[in-house]
């Protein structure tokens, strides 16, 4: 156990995939404390996934050391993870898949639950709080396959607040969504953000994204991290000029 | 229609209703996580153990058993280890169970005995055993607590893996226990409906089922119903046609599914309201 204020601290983070030479992310030192909202942002490739994914543990980094709350993720991943909501980049669903909303959302608290337990009146009504706060009640009984991109996003957004997490891991949560859905999205995050203090880590290629209530962002390029700072300061940079390159916004 | 002794009709009857259960049960997992040729492995594996069986003179379907046994032990790590997907494993399997059968029925003297071995591919109802009923009993005790208890972390696995992993789930645990059960559930039921047609019973209930729900807790109710009336029926026309038993099983199952497939609400186009309101 390691004590410090930090809620995430990673010390010289190298990621290798399995059978590959040359590590993804490399050199990666991050401090992040309590209740920040923090966006990451940089091109295909750069590692952001993977950045995230080492975080919550799904992958095993390679060399340095790496603490979420306190806690060395390699040691105690399972534990880290029931506090860690975490929605994955938007992937295609089968229309005739046999899964309701509401059992999709409770599947985010299986890990707290425990194994050998059942969800209990409490469970669900976090499930029930979470879906009311994306704004998704009415489609509880709904079949997942059935949904809009942003509605599918919503849902996935609400399975990771059921957990009730102290730490989210946004991936990629605007991509295949439309403006006003974007728009929808960003404010709900702002909102979850005020109202619940939870710490927040969105990865997102798209500067035009970047949620009001974000103050800072960490670009990251060929798997190291370039720059790291206040919101206004990146923004104005010369570097993400010259990355953007006149791109409408978008790495 | 040929007159059978009472009890000799009431074990296979109850033979064919536990296999329905097993199959489609486990069938539901099957074909949620794309595992549908886990049945062509299990059976090809039975067949490479009933040779075997032969060839070193013991009972074949004690050889069947224990080689589907080992091959569903083996598949999920085999396939974590190589990193390749599942289907791909199961299909190296396959190859490899089909030339390891071939090369024991080689070593087994005389014709008959290789009749015998291939017996294992079509099966026969009449010879189950007490002892196969009370093994098919105990496993469909064990998936249905297995389902009750881990219903949770199955739904979490088959919605996405990797969320499931993500919410502190051990995927790889219950990944590697469906390959295990499934391919249990298939040398168990192997005798009763044969090994080239036992995956149509694990996967056809559950596809017949699919047609209907998006519940999932629906799935695991009616895919065992559809599995266990397939079953019954299919068992009812071998009697009156003289088919055999394995055939008439998937023959009553596919149409099952067929006539699911046409009436499913899920293909229905919706009805639009608009006109109504307009007009």
């Amino acid at each position: 156990m390691k004590k410090n204020s930090n809620l995430i601290e990673l010390v010289n983070i190298e990621t290798v995939y399995e059978g590959e030479r040359l590590p993804v992310i490399y050199d990666v030192n991050l401090k992040v404390e309590p209740g920040e909202f923090i966006s990451i942002i940089g091109p295909n490739g750069a590692g952001k996934t993977t950045l995230l994914e080492t975080i919550n543990g799904l992958l095993t980094y390679s060399k340095g050391k790496g603490f979420v709350f306190g806690k060395e993720i390699k040691k105690h991943k399972s534990e880290i993870r029931k506090e860690i909501g975490y929605v994955i980049q938007n992937f295609e669903m089968d229309p005739l898949a046999p899964f309701l909303c509401k059992d999709i959302v409770m599947s985010g608290r299986t890990g707290k639950i425990g194994t050998f337990r059942f969800a209990r009146k409490k469970d669900w009504d976090k499930v029930w709080y979470s879906m009311g706060l994306v704004g998704m009640i009415d489609f509880a009984n709904r079949p997942i396959g059935k949904l809009s991109g942003g509605e599918f996003q919503k849902i996935l957004l609400s399975r990771a607040l059921a957990q009730n997490p102290k730490l989210l891991l946004l991936d990629e949560p605007f991509s295949n969504l439309d403006y006003a859905s974007r728009k929808q999205v960003e404010t709900l995050l702002n909102r979850i953000h005020e109202k619940n203090n939870i710490t927040i880590l969105i990865v997102s290629h798209d500067l035009n994204f970047v949620p009001s209530r974000c103050k800072r962002i960490i670009v990251l390029e060929h798997g190291k991290i370039i720059m790291d700072g206040s919101r206004e300061k990146i923004l104005k940079s010369e570097i993400i000029n010259s990355i953007f390159n006149g791109n409408g916004g978008k790495i | 229609m040929i007159d059978f002794p009472s009890t000799l009709l009431i074990t296979s009857i109850l033979g064919a209703l536990l296999a329905g259960f097993a199959c489609s049960t486990t069938g539901a997992f099957v074909v949620r996580m794309n595992l549908s040729s886990i049945g062509y492995l299990m059976s090809h594996a039975a067949f490479a153990g009933a040779a075997f069986g032969l060839m070193i003179s013991i009972d074949p379907i004690i050889g069947a058993i224990f080689f589907s046994f080992g091959i569903s032990l083996v598949l999920g790590p085999l396939a974590e280890k190589a990193r390749l997907e599942s289907n791909i494993v199961i299909g190296f399997l396959f190859s490899f169970m089909i030339a390891l059968a071939f090369i024991f029925l080689n070593f087994i003297p005389g014709t008959a005995a290789s009749a015998r071995a291939l017996r294992i591919l079509w099966g026969s109802i009449f010879s189950v055993s007490t002892t196969d009923l009370f093994l098919l009993s105990i496993f469909s005790f064990i998936i249905i607590v297995f389902v009750v208890i881990f219903y949770k972390e199955l739904i979490a696995i088959m919605f996405n893996r990797k969320l499931a992993e993500s919410s502190g789930v051990n995927t790889r645990l219950y990944y590697f226990a469906v390959l295990f059960l499934t391919g249990i559930a298939v040398s168990l039921s192997i005798r009763i409906v044969g090994g080239l047609l036992v995956f149509a019973l694990i996967i056809n209930p559950t596809s017949t089922a699919y047609q209907f729900f998006f519940d999932f807790k629906k799935i695991f109710i009616f895919s065992p119903i559809i599995g266990i009336v397939s079953c019954l029926v299919g068992f009812w026309l071998s009697l009156i046609s003289d088919f055999p038993i394995g055939a008439s099983i998937v023959l009553i199952s596919a149409i099952v599914f067929t006539i699911a497939i046409i009436f499913s609400p899920k293909r229905k186009k919706g009805k639009s309201k608009i006109k109504k309101v307009l007009a």
